[in-house]
């Protein structure tokens, strides 16, 4: 079945249907096919006695008019429907002659001086350029230009749709059992298995017909631990975007090893006394860093709103020279792995920062007009019941040459190492950024003393970054289960080699 | 309104369920619909229509269970659907303890969905250009530009902080969002169950970015209400403004003990894990800081929690929950006493107690040592200490309890704010933090969930 059959529309109607949404004077229309089905599997208390699936089917269609947009979606593709969608998203053009246009006016002030709003690039935004993303005249090719590849990032040996639910029963249970049989002090067990895999196809009035076919696989693992009168718990995740050959004994070894691994020094963890100070964070899950320190704050979104703290720091240095801060949605098998982005522009490595400078923010065709630049693949939506919007894929920082992170702890007098977290958040415009810390230790004169848990951190985006001052040489990108939450969730992974921070705020007594 | 169409779509689900070999099952019908208006600095950003119907099946076949949804809801799709969902549940392994709740603890008296009056008819008359022209209203960005506020007096209008009118600033950016809608849900099982909810909703919410000797600050406030006279989006653009404008300046206090008062708007956040605690998956999986609590003393006595899911014309309110089950008054924690686990049938087998109700549905924080103190008068009750009006980040501990979250707020002497502070965490143990309370005033927010007011706490750990 090609993808037209799939979704029940024929070509001539995607382009009536393009059409309709301009009627109105939009001068931009996509439409987004999504077909997605979701599966669940839980062990709890030995057994697994639960499961599901839910089934998720309609077509987004979005309308823009400069950067304005208008926006609908039908959960049935019969034509009618669809073409009410259509209308009712180029609607947006109709609406913008209602109300008196602000722009053009100088910034609103109170007693201090009034400056400019953000404007477009010197040379100015035009209706199409920068939406469209720079090909190559064979589409198969490796690298068709810079950064842009079309490969599949999706490795699928055994798609989901083809495996037999009934031998994911056993893995669970062979999770369950492998974690009890490696620490005494097991209480309690929750493992889940969930997987989806969403068919996609997307068509715009720029003609681009593009599909993607998305598997995701996700296994979470909770345990409880009971030592003495005292109860700890430890949750850990893989996530990857691949067949359901990642059902296999190295991914349950990892899991296992993880959910029981710290468990002593966990037990044995004090709250630190809070206050400023340096922080080693370590290889893989530290990342956490760049996409609550940096990445929300790069992407082009907030930038052209204005609201960024790094609105205005583009072919700035904000941060010491050999660092190199990328978005990645290459790598294969990774979360945040994309062939194409949720608007049809292929997945591609993105420098957000190369050799300490600001070189680019992350881009959707919307921001990308704006500023006059190529997209960036980063437009990305939840479902087709959203926009898409500038999101992170794989966000990392490449390896430095300041030695490993035992050099890096070595170097601190008093400070603080950390290596896994649950969340972080950032404050756009403030900069301000925090993320919480599962555990750690304490550096007393360069050695890991007292274990720390459940303390947050908190500190400054552009202050951090240009404190950081050490980088050592093992990049890890982590392959938990992180979600983005910016208006709507996105699956996402982050890394970063183990990094030394002069200063930030512990949370403590 | 669900209409007997649906109702016997419904019905019909149920039936193929059974045909399909399920005993047991029940079928949640959801179908909403909502108009979104975004604006970026006074002009018309975005609009957007939705509308969504879904069919979630809870499924008891064979002693073994699973649950389903989907929205392609043709005939024809569905009877593949729910053959499928049968053969899948008898794929995973057989639990005694999954059943349909009770019919004698089902709800009997939400027949037509509106039975709360939370329903405004108003909403079918309302046309783009209302939308955009309540959007477009509500923008302190806009009003400023026609002339018909300064801002200055906008700042000043809903803050309690003095530094507002004579502060340099620009805006950068407002952001605002209008929108409203209409929710509507049916829930039968196969022992005759039948009761639905509806609901409208207006909202406005609204982010504000000013900037100020090139730093930048945001304040955002919203509004909700289930009828639409209830709605002053206006006032949240002027609340945001002050609040953006308000945290010029800020930067962390020394570390150290304080007085936390936690700003109404904002409390839930202290009380969100208790509930938490009390769940029945929590309590059953010793994933919780309040195991063996049932009937115990462990808060301090000013602390009291009722469930009130009933009260007509409130957002939030609903005769049931999730499986059908009638929700009713109750204590949650009475004086210092928790009264209440959340189990549902599923639980009560497990765990081998009696059945209540699955989540609290309006929980509701009392005043506390006295009626009728707001926040001004608990900063003047407590003297100094850090207002807390926002969270940024943090989490807690389920097992513990223990917490850290960021904060920014403002610094108060004498009763009276000194200055705002942010950069700093409020780190500790839910269960020593609340055996520090100091006051829980009477302003919770109509529009929000959980009805908890500004909350003091002695003795609580700030880090800057």
């Amino acid at each position: 079945m090609n993808n037209c059959e799939r979704f029940g529309v024929t070509e001539e109607q995607l382009r009536a249907l393009v059409a309709e949404g301009l009627r109105d004077g939009g001068d931009w229309c996509d439409l987004y096919f999504e077909d997605t089905s979701y599966h669940d599997l839980l062990l709890r208390d030995g057994v697994v006695g639960s499961g599901g699936y839910h089934v998720d089917f309609g077509c987004g269609i979005r309308v823009l008019k400069g950067e304005k947009t208008g926006y609908a979606y039908a959960e049935s593709t019969d034509f009618p429907s669809l073409k009410s969608a259509a209308r009712a998203a180029g609607s947006i053009a109709g609406a913008l002659a209602i109300p008196a246009p602000l722009h053009g006016s100088s910034g609103l002030q109170t007693s201090g001086s009034a400056g400019p709003l953000p404007q477009p690039s010197a040379s100015g935004p035009s209706l199409l350029r920068g939406r469209g993303w720079p090909r190559s005249a064979d589409p198969t090719a490796d690298s068709a230009a810079p950064g842009i590849a079309s490969r599949n990032y999706y490795p699928e040996r055994l798609a989901w749709e083809d495996a037999e639910i009934a031998a994911f029963v056993p893995f669970l249970q062979r999770i369950e059992s492998g974690i009890r049989a490696r620490d005494s002090r097991v209480l309690k067990v929750v493992a889940i298995l969930s997987y989806s895999v969403s068919d996609i196809m997307m068509y715009n009035s720029l003609g681009e017909l593009t599909a993607d076919h998305r598997p995701l696989g996700s296994l979470s693992v909770q345990v409880i631990f009971r030592q003495g009168d005292r109860t700890e718990n430890n949750t850990v995740s893989r996530s990857l975007r691949m067949g359901a050959e990642m059902i296999s004994d190295e991914v349950l070894e990892d899991l296992v090893s993880r959910a029981v691994a710290g468990m002593d020094a966990r037990f044995e963890a004090r709250r630190p006394k809070g206050g400023q100070m340096p922080v080693v964070m370590g290889a893989g899950a530290s990342g956490i860093l760049l996409h609550e320190a940096m990445g929300h704050a790069f992407e082009a979104d907030f930038n052209r709103k204005g609201q960024s703290i790094f609105s205005d720091r583009m072919g700035q240095r904000i941060c010491r020279p050999g660092i190199n801060i990328l978005d990645d949605g290459t790598l294969p098998a990774s979360r945040g792995a994309i062939n194409v982005d949720d608007e049809g522009v292929p997945g591609q490595k993105t420098y957000m920062v190369t050799d300490g400078i600001l070189t680019s923010y992350l881009h959707d065709r919307i921001s990308a007009g704006f500023y006059g630049v190529a997209p960036t693949g980063n437009g990305r939506r939840e479902s087709f019941r959203y926009n898409p919007i500038p999101r992170m894929r794989a966000t990392y920082m490449e390896s430095g040459p300041d030695g490993t992170c035992e050099d890096l702890v070595a170097s601190v007098r008093k400070g603080i190492y950390v290596d896994q977290f649950a969340n972080g958040q950032v404050k756009i415009g403030e900069g301000d950024f925090t993320f919480f810390v599962k555990s750690g230790f304490l550096i007393e004169n360069g050695r890991l003393t007292m274990p720390v848990k459940d303390i947050n951190i908190i500190g400054n985006g552009p202050q951090a970054l240009a404190d950081i001052q050490a980088v050592a040489g093992d990049l890890k990108v982590d392959e938990g289960t992180w979600t983005c939450g910016k208006e709507q969730s996105v699956a996402v992974s982050c890394g970063i080699p183990s990094v030394l921070i002069g200063n930030l705020t512990v949370g403590g007594e | 309104m669900i209409t007997e169409k649906e109702l016997q779509f419904v019905r019909e689900a149920l039936a193929l369920a059974r045909q399909a070999g399920a005993q047991k099952a029940r079928a949640t019908l959801s179908k909403s619909e909502e108009d979104l208006v975004a604006t970026l600095d006074g002009e018309v950003d975005r609009v957007t229509h939705c509308a969504d119907r879904s069919l979630s099946l809870a499924l008891f076949v064979d002693g073994r269970f699973g649950s389903y949804s989907t929205n392609k809801l043709e005939r024809t799709a569905l009877e593949g659907f729910i053959r499928r969902a049968v053969a899948a549940t008898r794929m995973v392994a057989g639990d005694p303890c999954r059943d349909l709740p009770d019919p004698a603890r089902c709800c009997r008296d939400a027949v037509t969905g509106d039975e709360l009056g939370l329903v405004d008819p108003s909403r079918d008359t309302l046309t783009p250009a209302d939308r955009q022209q309540v959007a477009l209203d509500a923008s302190v960005f806009a009003a400023s530009f026609r002339g018909s506020q300064p801002p200055g007096e906008a700042a000043a209008v809903s803050t309690a902080q003095a530094k507002t009118e004579n502060t340099d600033y620009q805006i950068i950016s407002e952001e605002g969002e209008y929108s409203d809608s209409i929710y509507e849900t049916v829930v039968m099982d196969t022992n005759g169950l039948c009761c639905a909810h509806s609901e409208t909703s207006f909202d406005y919410g609204v982010e504000i970015t000013v900037e100020s000797d090139g730093e930048k600050y945001s304040g955002y406030w919203w509004e909700a209400s289930s009828h639409r006279s209830e709605l002053d989006a206006a006032a949240c653009g002027r609340a945001a403004l002050a609040r953006a404008v308000a945290q010029i300046g800020s930067e962390p206090a020394p570390s150290g003990r304080y007085t936390a008062v936690i700003d109404a708007e904002m409390a839930s956040k202290m009380v969100s894990p208790l509930l938490r605690a009390l769940s029945g998956y929590s309590i059953q999986q010793n994933n919780s800081f309040l195991m063996d609590s049932l009937g115990q003393q462990r808060f301090p006595e000013g602390l009291t929690i009722l469930d009130v899911p009933r009260i007509p014309g409130q957002t939030c309110s609903k005769y049931f929950d999730s499986e059908g089950v009638a929700t009713a008054e109750a204590p949650i924690i009475e004086r210092g006493v928790v009264r209440e686990y959340f189990i549902n049938t599923y639980m009560a087998h497990k765990m081998g107690m009696a059945p209540t109700i699955e989540d609290a549905t309006r929980p509701k924080v009392l005043p506390w040592p006295e009626a009728g103190l707001d926040r001004d008068a608990i900063l003047r009750r407590c003297g100094s200490g850090i207002l807390v009006t926002d969270f940024n980040g943090g989490n807690s501990n389920p097992v513990t309890g223990d917490f850290s979250y960021g904060i920014e707020g403002y610094l108060f002497e004498e009763g009276r704010i000194v200055r705002p502070v942010s950069g700093m965490l409020m780190t500790g143990n839910f269960l020593e933090l609340w055996s520090r309370l100091v006051a829980a005033g009477d302003d919770a927010r109509p529009c929000q969930t959980k009805l908890v007011p500004t909350l003091a706490f002695a003795e609580v750990d700030f880090s800057g």
